[in-house]
């Protein structure tokens, strides 16, 4: 019975045409738009360099953190220049940002304090530049200072300078973070192409919806039928929710082979990551399907309309449709996209192509795990019964 | 007869709606019983019911001597239904959605396949098994439909107002399938509102109203309990309010009614009541085109136990 239901459910599925649009189509089609519209642009299409000002006073000149940051990021030879930086006094500052000329200045005194004359979009990543170097200044401050008690215990004659030194050094490791949140160097066309792959990973969620809508008697006619044979409920859930899967998989499969092959995507080295990453992305979205599917008392075509809306939903707060709303969500309402499915996977894509360890891809993906088992529990808690009250 | 359904007081409520109200009632192996009743009397809860769809408050159901419940597969093996909607896969041929459903009762291929094909020989859809279900007309889609809930040859059948919405050539065959069914052993719970299917196919009928059985029987025992005897129609073209009031006073006459060009007269008891009507009518110098005389349908004892009035 649970092959026969598993054949049949495939079937039904890889014929319903509206699935086949979502799941296969649509993000073939997504992506050759993209393909069009960033192929022209991809190599002029960064962010601006945002004009600042910083007060070059001496608390300034004295705290490496920052200097060493915003000459990294201001290096105009660099491809990760951010800011075009001019160090002046206060005065010339003030007047700069009232003519116009500057997004904002730093000013270094106890703290470190961002002067901006409105809230745009360089204005908070210019503040966030200074948030995130403050926050890690003084993590490595910690740090060093802990190091160095302990050093001068066991060797009294050691150079706290070196200590200080070292614990710079991981300040410039953290730079690949702080480039990754101004996303001076992100390619726009990845940045859409990750998005496109979470998407569709989210879209065989309607596979879900549509597989569990027809096994239950609640749900459906055809779900009444089945719901009177001999067969017990779960193998009919399981082989509908497998049919569901690997449906999703070949449309992800022939997403893949058409991004890599006809529109000569790269998706970096990291293949087997890759694949673990689409395939738990898949199984996030499949498990979203089953729940609205199980939660919602209402007809398949509004439960397929929440689909695709939460996952469009999904798709903007990560970035899909500007990057900056991805950078705004992050630094704003991070749990937002902490939660977010889509997120996980691009933010997955994105660490995989840009870091060098594995612990935010693995963060990641233990974030997917949660969130299907989270869905797929509270599922089957929702359809344990075996009787209704009404259908 | 041995007994293949017993329920007992069986209650089932929806918050404070009592649908189905201490309702007791069998159905014995072989025969065909119609379940009948207005819209919302209970008659598709009591099957979902009996079919452990639905949870109930308080009763018992036993099919084929066991108890009803959702994992009791050695019953549920040897049960068919025919939904009220018609439940099949758009995606599917009619030839698939007869296997897929048939494939849940039947493991064998060999026999699934002698089973399909005589199932869809039993409906007539022999020039349609490639056919998609959007393909197929309202009457074919319903014989798609019976085909689903009966090709794995089941002992117990229930159908779920099969005829809804179908031509009279499909209804025709439809009948004429559900017969052979009966004829071949099985027993069938048939809900209907055509009143003539159910005297062409029932052998006992079960009226309810509002949850409960308000009568029972064969087709003549219920047909008895009509308070009427007798039904006399005549064609007359133009007729006065003063002649119908004389026919009110006849002997035995219950009810007079007048819908230009049909005098219907409805009477208590009695007989020769068409002989004295027609001597009245030429006492009175009243010519006619036709008269003819009718004992009371089941239609009639249907609309004298449920009440005339609108449900739903």
């Amino acid at each position: 019975m649970f092959f026969h239901n598993f054949k049949y459910t495939f079937k039904v599925l890889f014929k319903n045409k509206m699935l086949i649009f979502w799941t296969f189509a649509f993000p073939i089609i997504l992506g050759t738009f993209f393909n069009m519209a960033f192929s022209d642009i991809e190599n002029s299409e960064k962010l601006d360099i945002i004009p600042i000002a910083i007060v070059s006073n001496e608390s300034f000149e004295s705290n490496p953190f920052l200097k060493e940051t915003f000459r990294y990021l201001s290096d105009e030879d660099s491809e990760t220049q951010l800011f075009s930086t001019k160090y002046t006094n206060e005065e010339e500052a003030k007047s700069l940002l009232e003519e116009g000329d500057i997004s904002g200045y730093l000013l270094v005194e106890d703290t470190s304090k961002v002067v901006v004359s409105t809230n745009g979009i360089n204005e908070t990543i210019f503040k966030s530049v200074v948030d995130e170097v403050n926050q890690n200044s003084q993590l490595i401050g910690a740090i060093a200072k802990e190091n160095i008690e302990k050093e001068l215990k066991n060797n009294p004659s050691i150079n706290p300078e070196a200590i200080y030194k070292n614990a710079i050094e991981l300040v410039q490791k953290e730079k690949a973070n702080i480039k990754n949140i101004s996303s001076s160097n992100l390619s726009y066309t990845m940045i859409e192409f990750y998005t496109l792959i979470a998407m569709a990973c989210l879209y065989g969620g309607i596979l879900g919806t549509v597989a569990i809508n027809q096994s239950l008697a609640n749900m459906s006619s055809t779900g009444k039928r089945v719901s009177v044979s001999p067969t017990k409920k779960r193998n009919i859930i399981f082989s509908s929710v497998l049919a569901g899967y690997l449906t999703q998989l070949i449309g992800l499969v022939l997403l893949f082979l058409y991004t890599i092959f006809v529109l000569k995507v790269d998706y970096g080295t990291h293949f087997p990551e890759i694949v673990v990453l689409s395939l738990l992305g898949s199984l996030a979205g499949l498990s979203l399907g089953i729940v609205v599917a199980c939660l919602i008392k209402s007809n398949e075509d509004l439960k397929v309309g929440i689909m695709i809306s939460v996952t469009m939903l999904g798709c903007f707060l990560s970035g899909m449709m500007g990057i900056t709303m991805k950078y705004i969500v992050d630094k704003n309402i991070p749990i937002v996209n902490k939660i977010n499915p889509v997120n996980m996977i691009t933010d997955g894509f994105y660490s995989l192509y840009y870091y060098d360890t594995f612990d935010r891809f693995y963060g990641n993906i233990i974030g997917l795990f949660l969130f299907s088992t989270l869905c797929i529990s509270i599922s089957i808690w929702s359809i344990r019964r075996q009787k209704y009250d009404s259908i | 007869m041995k007994k293949v359904i017993e329920v007992k007081n069986l209650t089932k409520e929806y918050k404070k709606l009592k649908a189905v109200d201490d309702l007791s009632f069998d159905v014995v192996g072989g025969e065909i019983l119609g379940l009948l009743g207005p819209n919302g009397s209970g008659k598709s809860t009591t099957i979902n019911c009996l079919l452990s769809l639905l949870n109930y408050q308080s009763g018992s159901i036993k099919i084929f001597g066991k108890e009803a419940t959702p994992d009791a597969y050695d019953i549920k093996r040897q049960i068919g239904v025919v939904f009220q909607d018609v439940a099949v896969f758009e995606e599917l041929t009619v030839y698939d959605n007869i296997n897929y459903f048939c494939g849940l009762y039947i493991k064998d291929k060999e026999t699934r396949k002698k089973y399909i094909e005589e199932a869809i020989e039993l409906v007539g859809l022999e020039e349609f098994k490639k056919f998609y279900p959007k393909e197929l007309s309202g009457g074919l889609l319903r014989r798609l439909n019976i085909a689903c809930g009966i090709a794995h040859k089941p002992k117990l059948i229930f159908l779920d107002e099969p005829t809804v919405a179908v031509d009279p050539q499909s209804r025709n065959n439809i009948l004429d399938g559900i017969k052979k069914l009966r004829d071949n052993g099985a027993t069938i719970v048939y809900t209907t509102h055509y009143m003539e299917e159910v005297e062409i196919l029932c052998d006992r009928v079960i009226i309810l109203d509002a949850g409960k059985v308000i009568a029972s029987g064969t087709i003549d025992e219920l047909k008895s309990l009509a308070k009427i005897e007798e039904k006399v129609s005549v064609e007359v073209l133009d007729l006065d309010e003063e002649y119908i009031e004389k026919v009110r006073k006849l002997k035995n006459v219950e009810l007079v009614s007048y819908n230009k060009p049909i005098l219907l007269v409805t009477y208590k008891k009695g007989k020769n009541n068409l002989v004295e009507l027609m001597e009245h009518l030429k006492k009175e110098k009243i010519s006619y085109n036709k008269i003819f005389s009718e004992r009371p349908t089941l239609n009639d004892v249907f609309l004298e136990l449920t009440g005339k009035g609108l449900r739903d």
